[in-house]
């Protein structure tokens, strides 16, 4: 049977190979002597035997004291006891966000119930539900923060700064600003609320100059919904938008947790196989003969080009074909403007 | 053809599933949970904990009782590092969306992790036997303790790992519950468990186990009206919090990828942390030979103890 360093195998004696393949060493790579061992590093939380701390306070003891878990969202997060206006606020954003009818998350949970699993795989796979389209919350602060930063820099009100974001972003695509509220006063109370307990800053102030601007440029009415007012309530009590984006997933996967059970309550499971697509559900290829294998190289059209224009052709052609992912281009970081 | 697509979307606000629902209704005016209107709830002055009890129970609670899961929910969310966070830090050092890290550190609850529904079921279990069988709270309790222990099947609600002398969130937990005074039958079940447990620990010489998290606080959960189900979405979902603190910890001021050798400290997946304790390395047989290799190497039968 030969052994590891006789044979040759395949490519890997090629001399363009970056070393020798076939002389490589065996066995694991020896503990670093020269460092630390590895463990867990945070600054979140330790634990020991007897205890839980979590930046710094024993968890036991918080709840002990009253404190609960809106409390603990800003201690795990912002490492600070809430001032109670702060504490009621979020409190009341969580409501809010706990549930929002057969919406996304919910569905997910649902058909991930149907497929019978834990409770914890539906509730985790709503929490995916929250992408850059739904529940952006994290494009969100990034996008307010950002034009607030270059506000300061350019010495220009937020006034001003909405005007140029309102500009500057996809029409008709503002995040936070959106025709979904038109009818629901739930934004504008969450809102008015913050402004009541004393807990509306900056954030705030600009999300309502940018609705004034969206108001003024769209022909289609506009206001904040609640993407832009839970981001912006959130950020003015701290929180960042990675931490928005995270809390408020993870809020709603509470609530498609309801929904995991009333699918399994009022639902049957579903096999491998069983559900069916009719064929008027498909617009792909028309119905086509199998090529016998042995007329596969008189068939088979080889994927490969060699110029730029009939690479160019052939992209253009296969996002003809829904599904192959040629129509969705994505955007990649600059990295002439990558920040260091 | 796009546009089209997105125009028609905004005019068509329909759900993607259809589904008779007892949950919640929305419309263009308002989000309706169990028959309150969410944003309603909120202005009047309810708390978080009070919605979980209108959305998994579809009614307001006591005072008593919404002090009880926000008791619940406060220590139960943050654990340093159990299997939950320690899967929001690895997902994290690939560097995906957050959620992703989120998800799968909710995800890791299973049957070992926070195992709340199967202790709930547990209980509902033995009490409807109780019932039938005419049995005292205290008699089936023990009944419990011994066909657990006599088929070598571990107590559910009972030991952790890292807190060996006792969680420290377990038996203020039950304490909790008595000051409140919300103990109930699931209460007087679970500490009859636990009563018989450690006295047949103790007759059989063993080191004392006592109550975890998942014993004390599904039994709080259960009390208070929720199911096992129920209980188990709620200290599960909460626990992603703080794996969602960890996550973006991770993100902000930890290395993606976990295996840098310029970090001063030995990284979590730095090379030298692997202990390799498989098969010994084994020249790979070339394709013309395949086949009477892989006949002598099934005939011989050596890989069994290496199957998974």
């Amino acid at each position: 049977m030969g052994n590891l360093n006789e044979k040759k195998i395949g490519n890997l004696s090629d001399p363009k190979l970056p070393y020798d393949y076939m002389n490589r060493e065996c066995g694991t790579v020896p503990l670093d002597a020269n460092r630390p061992p590895f463990q867990w590093v945070s600054e979140v939380a330790y634990k020991n035997i007897h205890r839980i701390v979590s930046r710094g306070y024993d968890t036991t003891e918080l709840v002990e004291q009253g404190y609960g878990v809106v409390d603990l969202l800003f201690i795990d997060f912002q490492a600070r006891i809430p001032t109670l206006e702060e504490e009621k606020m979020l409190n009341y954003i969580l409501i809010l966000s706990l549930e929002d009818g057969l919406s996304m998350p919910a569905v997910m949970s649902r058909l991930v119930a149907k497929s019978k699993t834990f409770l914890t795989q539906a509730c985790g796979s709503s929490i995916l539900a929250f992408g850059h389209a739904y529940g952006a919350y994290s494009a969100f602060g990034d996008m307010v923060a950002e034009y607030l930063r270059r506000a300061r820099k350019e010495g220009l009100s937020q006034s001003e700064m909405a005007q140029i974001l309102v500009q500057e972003q996809p029409p008709g695509d503002i995040l936070g600003i959106s025709d979904l509220m038109l009818e629901d006063p739930a934004a504008k109370r969450l809102l008015a609320r913050a402004e009541k307990l004393g807990v509306a800053g900056e954030h705030i102030a600009f999300l309502g100059e940018i609705a004034k601007a969206a108001q003024d440029q769209d022909e289609s009415p506009v206001d904040v919904d609640m993407l832009g007012a839970t981001g912006a309530t959130m950020m003015d009590l701290g929180f960042t938008p990675e931490a928005i984006w995270t809390i408020i997933a993870v809020t709603r996967s509470f609530g498609a947790g309801a929904h995991f059970i009333e699918e399994i309550e009022r639902e049957d499971f579903c096999r491998l196989g069983e559900t069916l697509t009719p064929k008027e559900y498909y617009d792909g290829p028309e119905d086509r003969p199998v090529p016998p294998l042995a007329d596969r190289h008189k068939t088979a059209q080889p994927a490969q080009t060699h110029n730029l224009e009939s690479w160019r052709e052939s992209f253009e052609k296969r996002k003809k074909l829904y599904g192959s992912g040629f129509s969705i281009v994505e955007e990649i970081e600059d990295p002439t403007k990558t920040k260091i | 053809m796009k546009e089209e697509n997105k125009k028609q979307k905004l005019k068509n606000r329909e759900p993607f599933l259809k589904r008779k629902t007892a949950i919640s209704y929305k419309t263009e005016e308002k989000t309706v949970l169990r028959g309150y209107n969410l944003s309603d709830l909120a202005e009047e002055g309810y708390s978080f904990c009070d919605a979980m009890f209108v959305l998994l129970q579809g009614r307001i609670p006591t005072e008593p009782e919404e002090k009880m899961l926000k008791y619940e929910m406060g220590e139960f969310m943050e654990h340093s590092m159990s299997p939950s966070a320690a899967s929001s830090i690895a997902v994290t050092a690939g560097r995906p969306n957050l959620p992703a890290a989120v998800a799968a550190a909710v995800m890791t609850f299973g049957s070992a992790h926070g195992p709340g529904a199967a202790h709930g079921y547990m209980m509902n279990k033995y009490l409807e036997r109780a019932r039938k069988e005419g049995k005292s709270i205290d008699e089936m309790a023990k009944i419990l303790v011994d066909e657990y222990l006599d088929n070598n099947v571990p107590v559910m609600g009972m030991g952790q790992p890292q807190h060996r002398d006792g969680d420290p969130r377990a038996e203020p937990t039950h304490l909790k519950q008595e000051e409140l005074k919300i103990d109930g039958l699931y209460l007087e079940f679970q500490r009859a468990i636990e009563k018989h447990f450690h006295a047949r620990r103790k007759e059989e010489g063993r080191s004392y186990v006592p109550v975890n998290c998942v014993g004390a606080g599904n039994t709080a959960l259960c009390d208070i009206g929720f199911s096992p189900n129920a209980a188990w979405c709620i200290g599960s979902m909460v626990r992603g919090y703080s794996c969602a603190a960890h996550a973006v910890y991770t993100l902000k001021k930890g290395r993606a990828w976990a295996a840098s050798r310029n970090e001063p400290m030995v990284q979590m997946l730095d090379l030298s942390m692997i202990n390799y304790i498989g098969p010994k390395d084994r020249p790979v047989p070339p394709q013309e030979e395949r086949q009477q290799y892989a006949m002598k190497q099934k005939e011989s039968g050596d890989y069994k103890k290496w199957v998974i």
